[in-house]
């Protein structure tokens, strides 16, 4: 078969498939002519348009604070208004990722969605305080729209809240389009939606459509196609979130006792605990956090929990598809997944069906594997602890005895509160009780009467672990060679039975060692485990001598009494035998209180002293820093070796001694494979050097963009790698808590009202505050009213902000800068027009969005986003002015000096205002110059030109006012009802509620002006003056002409040719305006002929219109109705399960 | 204002600018007590109490409270206004002692800050201008503060008259970068300022004679000023100084300076300057000794990553510090050994990981 040959092809040489060919050849054929630019300038032109192109591709580097290994979930918010389909859409994303069905969707659900990724899916309800949270923390928002219906407000409001905290992306998702029937309508409708949604987000904004509901989800393809596009989805960090910490809780307990909750009849302050993913930066212990419908509250504690939904791992990984067992992990503390439904005070099992012990062929969920497993038990734990041999040290050879209960206890509360593994607690107490025993070997060896006589007991190791839990965490730890030593880890235990242990362990400061044998020494009835101890330590001095120089800082300046002078002081004489009493300066002693002198100030210098300088004329020493010193590079390996020797016994003090034996070994042994290394790095150098100068210069060069990038990247490994393999409690108290890791926080003092009218469908949210933001002032932002809404905002009227993490009600004051002079009030926002507002609220960073509210209630139909804006100032006063008109009158008028009164009430106030400019009503300027005795208040003014009586003087001045220091925070998630939080009411609707008639002042009510003409005397020029006048300057005082002119005299008699046209002119006049009668008679008949004609029309298109009106209503009742069904339908499915 | 709900308590009259300029960055009010109580004069010296006021001067919203006695502060810190502020040093500090706390708060005022300062500009308790010139505003560097920072010093003014002005400029950031020194490099250059004011002026010379008698040794890129102010300019008192600094080839700084005591030739003062250089470079650190406190609350303020800074060990006012930055912004240092290979280095690295704090004071408008 192979051999056969085939028939070659022919292709045709004629006809017109040959021609076509050759044609099509020709075509294909690169053509340099059409993309060759024409001329240079097009050239030119098109090189410019690629840069151009390329530039738009950048953007701003930002850092990513989350970590790219165990990142947290993206949330994935589902939001629409209610009956569009989002529990439906919820329980199909979830049946898609986890293979399971959720029967009711409380809280969010985290799944696994990939190898590297997870998703929390959180339903947001239709109050706009859940959509303001929810904008607040969604990295991905599926905006749910009725097809059948169109957009309604609540999604363009929360498309306004969305985009003044940072725009998360946007999915739209279109369902209900089953419902419409016809297929051109259909193609009409999603044209028309996709269009407005695309001006709302962006040019080509993904929108999905979903069609009908099968089984109670929606078609699997269409959900599959939506999952593939959130799985890919890439996500910009946005910056509020990139600066602070922040979790969604999944989860909420109360701790508070019982007791306490009974005593107060559910009134007292509550013990909470949150469960959560945390995201954003990484979260401190000291920071505060904001709850938002709570209110601010201290962290009480953190403890890092075991994943409830890992990441596939590595071996999983390994594998090509992922397991369907990882697949079925879905985490929903809140929901009914898995049969476990954990309530605020009780966990609850829930079994399908009937259910026997023993049956095995039924799938028993973990809910009836936890109740059976604690069926199983039979015997106390205390039994059960004494029976099994429990040792706190995989190397200790006792086990724990139970004479002292507290331990069980102790460790109980400690795994159970906290989940954390064996392993922590287990070091814990081991450090605890090192510190803690050696402290008290040392008490009890020095002074016997010591008030703890039963030191040796060991059953009180227990006791006093438990006494003090918590000062282990405050305590930092070391990390060294793989393994964590706390600070005050000297474990004598440790020592006990295993030579090799005191290789990791570092001693605070190096007098341990010493003290142990001078305890052998006068020891007197020393238990019998300490028989052994004296021969180990002398051993292991030997090991740790060449430790002894250096300290361990950390635990000496973060986690002991030393006075700093004293830890100073030790690193000068640390390399001295160590005195008795730098043996006794051991961590709890009481500070000396006498160290205080008179003299001592707070200065940068330190003093030196004559003496230490003293050494520098020794030759020698100058010349050993020579390698420090460029010019002493090549020198320094020979005269290492050589000259050290020779200082070495001539200089004393700290530094030689430090140098000597550590600088020995490698000097001594290989100062040819030294010199050798140096070549080669020289070398290294030197072609490096050459390389980067002669291969490809512009290769090597990075532009801006790239190289801020790599920085970026350098040090987001380098923050990775300093604090890596540190144990992870440790190392939050360097770095806080990471993002990605599950946590649970722990608040005290949470108002009772969170947890009695605890409601799931409300997203919790803990948002952690900077330092900065915790503090109050007043805050300067740049404001628009919403084009949408359809009221100005008033000044001094209340408005409900989210600005940062919260939500919260002040009154603001508006202004403009006027000609950046001063900041001018304004009673109302301006039209179309940006201005500022101060408010006094909490602090936000400046360039942080906000968004307004003048109510936050469901029931308007009216749009409720009222402005929106960004933080530009934060400061403790504010400087805002308005304007206001002083007025007075003239009583005595000189020429250009006046007299003025009615302005001023004491010459005081006058002193205050000498200098201001005033003005006239007709213009005339002057100036405010002193008071006058008489009339108290008056004063004298100057005036550019002689003002009247009758003029007005004004005077304007700037008054400075002061936002009032009103704050009030939306606490909605304290209320039973929590859509309807009422803040403070607009005066006007105080009034309104109040039945009160706004107060008038007498004189601002407008009433008609009266002005009487003015009358002027004559003017009377004297007649000696006027004699003395030039002509020009003299008044010319005309009277009437009296003799009749030239015309007037003359009568006019007509010619008969004359009358004869005259008269025929009006007969044609006569007929003309006949004829123009006649016509406009004919005129009005037309139109009203018209008129009756277009009245039928319009009377037709009202009909038109009336239908369509009632066509339309007839939909949005079908839509209630089928709300009201679906509601129904819930109610009546959660009944029957 | 009693929004602050976080009230600090301290005790003893040390380390009373470091907590002033910690509190005051971190809005957090502290309240010191026991101010000299065991003392012969009990209470604020008049220094201190000038620094208060200046405080006080720079800031918007400060609440200075001072007990009866003198011996207790209470201060509940507003915004670091910045802008011009003029200030009129007691003769009993020099001008290093109140521009140390403001150098620290100038970069995240509201406005440039443009501080003068008149009093002594050279003392022996405290920087003097010039190491504050061309020491302290190099450290500062480090952190991305550097367009515009500037310190002129337009007179210069001795103890126990004084006389001198300086003037301190400081450019606002948003959020200062964090630094990452671990190379200390070797030393490349060696500069320094000798100045003489109303003694003869041959005294600078002598000085400069005598340092480059031990420095010559080591490099030849050594450049000793002679700094002649003049009349008016040179204050009212006599007095000369030699202030040296040691440049690294990674711009390590040391320094060193010595002010002329009754009694004492001006060589003696030059080699004094001289050996206490060197044994400053022998300390060796990637920054200097007397900056190790601004060094590491930059790092503290750096944005959210990792800063890490090879230093020499920590004198006890560091110490404090530490253990001040730790009640103030929770953050701990790592400290460990730079080399843990080479037991006979004393250097240490300090790393921490940045609070991310954003001058919140800068406005946009």
């Amino acid at each position: 078969m192979e051999n056969h040959i085939h028939k070659a092809h022919r292709p045709a040489q004629s006809g017109s498939k040959a021609e076509k060919k050759g044609k099509g050849k020709q075509q294909q054929a690169f053509n340099e002519k059409a993309f060759a630019p024409k001329s240079g300038r097009r050239a030119e032109r098109q090189g410019r348009r690629n840069v151009e192109r390329d530039q738009t591709r950048l953007h701003v580097p930002l850092v990513n604070r989350t970590p790219d290994d165990e990142p947290p979930p993206v949330i994935v918010a589902i939001v629409g208004p209610p009956g569009v389909g989002k529990t439906t859409l919820l329980k199909s994303l979830v049946r898609r990722y986890a293979k399971q069905t959720l029967h009711e969707v409380k809280g969010p659900v985290t799944v696994i969605s990939g190898k590297r990724r997870r998703l929390t899916f959180i339903e947001c309800n239709n109050d706009l305080n859940s959509m303001i949270d929810i904008g607040k923390v969604a990295d991905l928002v599926l905006l749910m729209i009725d097809g059948s219906y169109g957009f309604e407000m609540e999604t363009f409001e929360f498309l306004n809240i969305l985009q003044s905290h940072g725009f998360p992306k946007v999915i739209g998702v279109l369902s209900h389009l089953d419902l419409i029937k016809k297929q051109a309508t259909l193609s009409a409708t999603k044209k028309a939606l996709k269009k407005r949604f695309w001006t709302e987000i962006y040019q080509g904004a993904k929108l999905f459509y979903l069609s009908g509901v099968l089984n109670g989800r929606y078609p699997d393809t269409e959900i599959l196609n939506l999952s593939r596009f959130i799985s890919v989805m890439k996500f910009r960090p946005l910056v509020f979130r990139n600066s602070h910490p922040y979790l969604l809780a999944d989860r909420l307990e109360d701790l508070t006792p019982r007791e306490i909750i009974r005593a107060s009849k559910g009134k007292c302050d509550r013990t909470v605990t949150l469960y959560g993913y945390l995201r954003g930066t990484n979260l401190r212990l000291s920071t505060k956090v904001h709850v938002p419908g709570v209110g601010d509250m201290d962290i009480k504690s953190i403890t890092i929990l075991g994943d409830p939904c890992p990441l596939p791992d590595a071996d999983a990984e390994k594998r090509r598809k992922l397991s369907e067992k990882k697949k079925l992990l879905v985490h929903a503390p809140m929901s009914d997944v898995g049969g476990v439904v954990y309530d605020k005070d009780a966990v609850w099992v829930n079994v399908p069906g009937s259910f026997t012990r023993g049956n095995t062929d039924v799938y028993q969920g973990e809910g009836e594997q936890m109740v059976m497993d604690l069926q199983d038990v039979d015997a106390t734990l205390e039994d059960t602890v004494a029976r099994r041999q429990i040792r706190l040290l995989g190397s200790s050879s006792n086990h724990l005895t139970v004479d002292a209960p507290g331990i069980l206890s102790g460790d109980e509360d400690e795994d159970q509160g906290s989940g954390m593994d064996d392993d922590g607690v287990g070091d814990e107490a081991e450090s605890e009780e090192g510190g803690e025993e050696d402290n008290l070997s040392e008490d009890g060896d020095e002074s016997p009467n010591d008030d703890l006589p039963g030191i040796t007991d060991r059953g009180r190791f227990g006791l006093r672990m438990v006494s003090r839990p918590t000062h282990n965490l405050a305590s930092t730890s070391e990390h060294k060679g793989g393994r964590v030593e706390y600070a005050d880890s000297d474990s004598d235990i440790g020592h006990l039975d295993q030579d090799d242990w005191e290789g990791g362990v570092m001693y605070p400061d190096g007098d341990n060692a010493q003290d142990i044998p001078s305890d052998d020494e006068e020891s007197d009835g020393a238990p019998a485990w300490k028989a052994g101890l004296a021969a180990k330590a002398e051993a292991s001095f030997e090991n740790s001598s060449r430790r002894r120089s250096r300290k361990d800082w950390i635990s000496l300046i973060y986690s002991s009494a030393l006075t700093p002078e004293q830890i100073a002081q030790g690193d000068s004489n640390a390399s001295h035998e160590i005195s008795s009493d730098d043996a006794d300066d051991d961590f709890f002693r009481i500070r000396p209180a006498t160290l205080v002198n008179g003299d001592d100030l707070d200065m940068t210098k330190e003093l030196v002293s004559p003496d230490s300088l003293k050494e520098w004329e020794d030759e020698a020493l100058l010349d050993s820093i020579r390698a420090l010193f460029i010019t002493g590079e090549q020198a320094a390996p020979e005269k290492d070796t050589a000259e050290e020797n020779e200082y070495e016994d001539s200089a004393g003090g700290d530094f030689e001694d430090l140098e000597a034996e550590p600088s020995q070994p490698p000097a001594v042994e290989d100062p040819e494979a030294k010199r050798t290394a140096d070549l080669a790095a020289k070398k290294e150098l030197l072609k490096r050097k050459f390389d980067e100068q002669y291969d490809d210069p512009e290769d090597a060069k990075i532009d801006f963009y790239d190289e801020k990038k790599e920085e970026i990247n350098r040090q987001l490994q380098l923050n990775r790698a300093e604090f890596e393999g540190i144990h992870a409690e440790a190392r939050a108290l360097v770095e806080g808590y990471r993002p990605g890791s599950y946590v649970r926080i722990e608040l005290s003092n949470v108002p009772c009202e969170m947890i009695e009218n605890f409601d799931p469908s409300y997203p919790i949210i803990l948002g952690g505050l900077l330092p900065a933001e915790e503090r109050f002032g007043y805050i300067q932002v740049r404001i628009k009213r919403h084009r949408w809404f359809a009221k100005t905002l008033k000044t001094n009227d209340p408005l409900i902000f989210s600005l940062g993490w919260r939500r919260f009600q002040s009154v603001p004051i508006y202004s403009l800068d006027d000609h950046s002079i001063r900041m001018r009030m304004l009673k109302y926002t301006p039209e179309h027009m940006h201005c500022y507002a101060t408010f006094y609220g909490p602090v936000a960073l400046p360039n942080s969005g906000f968004c307004a509210f003048n109510s936050l209630n469901g029931e308007t139909t009216a749009f409720r986003v009222s402005a929106t804006g960004v933080v530009l100032d934060i400061d403790r006063s504010a400087k805002i002015v308005k304007k206001i008109k002083l007025t007075g009158v003239p009583f005595k008028i000189y020429k250009n000096t006046a007299f003025i009164k009615d302005m001023f009430n004491s010459a005081l106030e006058v002193a205050k205002f000498e200098g201001a400019n005033v003005k006239t009503v007709s213009g005339i300027r002057g100036q405010v110059k002193k008071a006058l005795t008489k009339p108290d208040g008056a004063f004298r003014a100057t005036f550019e030109d002689k003002v009247l009586m009758s003029d007005i003087i004004f005077l304007r001045a700037w008054y400075s006012i002061q936002p009032r220091k009103y704050y009030n925070p939306v606490t909605s998630l304290l209320l039973s009802d929590k859509a309807h939080w009422a803040g403070m009411r607009l005066t006007g609707q105080v009034r309104r509620e109040e039945g009160l008639k706004t107060p008038l002042n007498v004189n601002s009510h407008y009433r008609p002006v009266e002005r009487s003409a003015r009358r002027f005397n004559t003017l009377k020029v004297p007649k000696k003056l006027q004699a003395a006048l030039p002509y020009a300057s003299k008044p010319k005082l005309m009277k009437p002409q009296g003799r009749r002119t030239y015309i007037q005299k003359r009568a006019v008699v007509l010619e008969p040719e004359e009358k004869k046209a005259i008269a025929l002119l009006q007969q044609i006049r006569a007929l003309r305006k006949d004829q123009l009668a006649r016509r406009k008679e004919k005129q009005h008949e037309r139109k009203e002929v018209h008129r009756k004609k277009v009245e039928k029309e319009e009377a037709n298109k009202d009909e038109k219109e009336k239908e369509k009106r009632k066509d339309y209503m007839r939909a949005a009742g079908m839509k209630s109705k089928r709300e009201a069904d679906l509601e129904e339908g819930r109610s009546r499915k959660k009944r029957r399960t | 204002m009693a929004q602050t709900g976080s009230l600090l308590h301290f005790s003893d009259h040390q380390y009373l600018r470091q907590r002033l300029v910690l509190s005051i960055l971190s809005g957090k009010a502290v309240r010191i007590d026991k101010i000299r109580s065991d003392d012969k004069n009990p209470g604020l010296r008049d220094y201190e109490v000038s620094l208060l006021r200046l405080l006080e001067k720079a800031t918007n919203g400060t609440v200075i409270e001072i007990s009866v006695t003198g011996t207790a502060i209470l201060l509940k810190p507003g915004i670091i206004a910045g802008g011009s502020v003029s200030h009129d040093c007691p003769l009993s500090r020099s001008v290093g002692y109140f521009l140390e706390p403001l150098i620290m708060l100038a970069p995240f005022a509201k406005r440039p800050f443009q501080l003068s300062l008149r009093g002594i500009t050279t003392d022996d308790n405290d920087l003097s201008a010039d190491l504050v010139r061309t020491v302290t505003l190099p450290h500062l560097q480090l952190f991305g503060i550097s367009d515009g920072l500037e310190l002129r010093i337009k007179k210069r003014g001795s103890p126990p008259e004084g006389g001198g002005e300086v003037q301190f400029l400081c450019p606002v950031v948003k959020q200062v970068k964090t630094l990452n020194f671990v190379e200390p490099g070797k030393i490349k250059r060696i500069r320094g300022i000798a100045h003489a004011v109303r003694v003869n002026p041959q005294f600078s010379n002598r000085m400069i004679d005598a340092s480059r008698s031990v420095l010559n040794r080591y490099i030849p890129d050594i450049y000793l000023y002679s700094d002649v102010y003049k009349g008016e300019e040179s204050g009212k008192s006599p007095g000369y100084a030699l202030s040296l600094l040691a440049e690294s080839t990674t711009s390590a700084i040391q320094c060193s300076e010595a002010v002329s005591k009754p009694g004492v030739t001006p060589e003696e003062i030059a080699l004094t300057a001289t050996h206490t250089l060197l044994s400053e470079i022998r300390r060796g650190g990637c920054v200097d000794r007397k900056h190790q406190n601004l060094v590491l609350l930059m790092m503290v303020l750096g944005s959210e990553d990792v800063g890490r800074c090879r230093m020499c060990e920590p004198s006890a006012r560091t110490i404090q510090f530490l253990r001040d930055i730790k009640s103030f912004f929770g953050t701990s240092f790592k400290i460990v050994p730079a080399e843990p290979s080479d037991p006979s280095s004393t250097q240490l690295l300090f790393s921490c990981y940045g609070t991310g704090y954003i001058n919140v004071n800068r406005s946009l408008a």
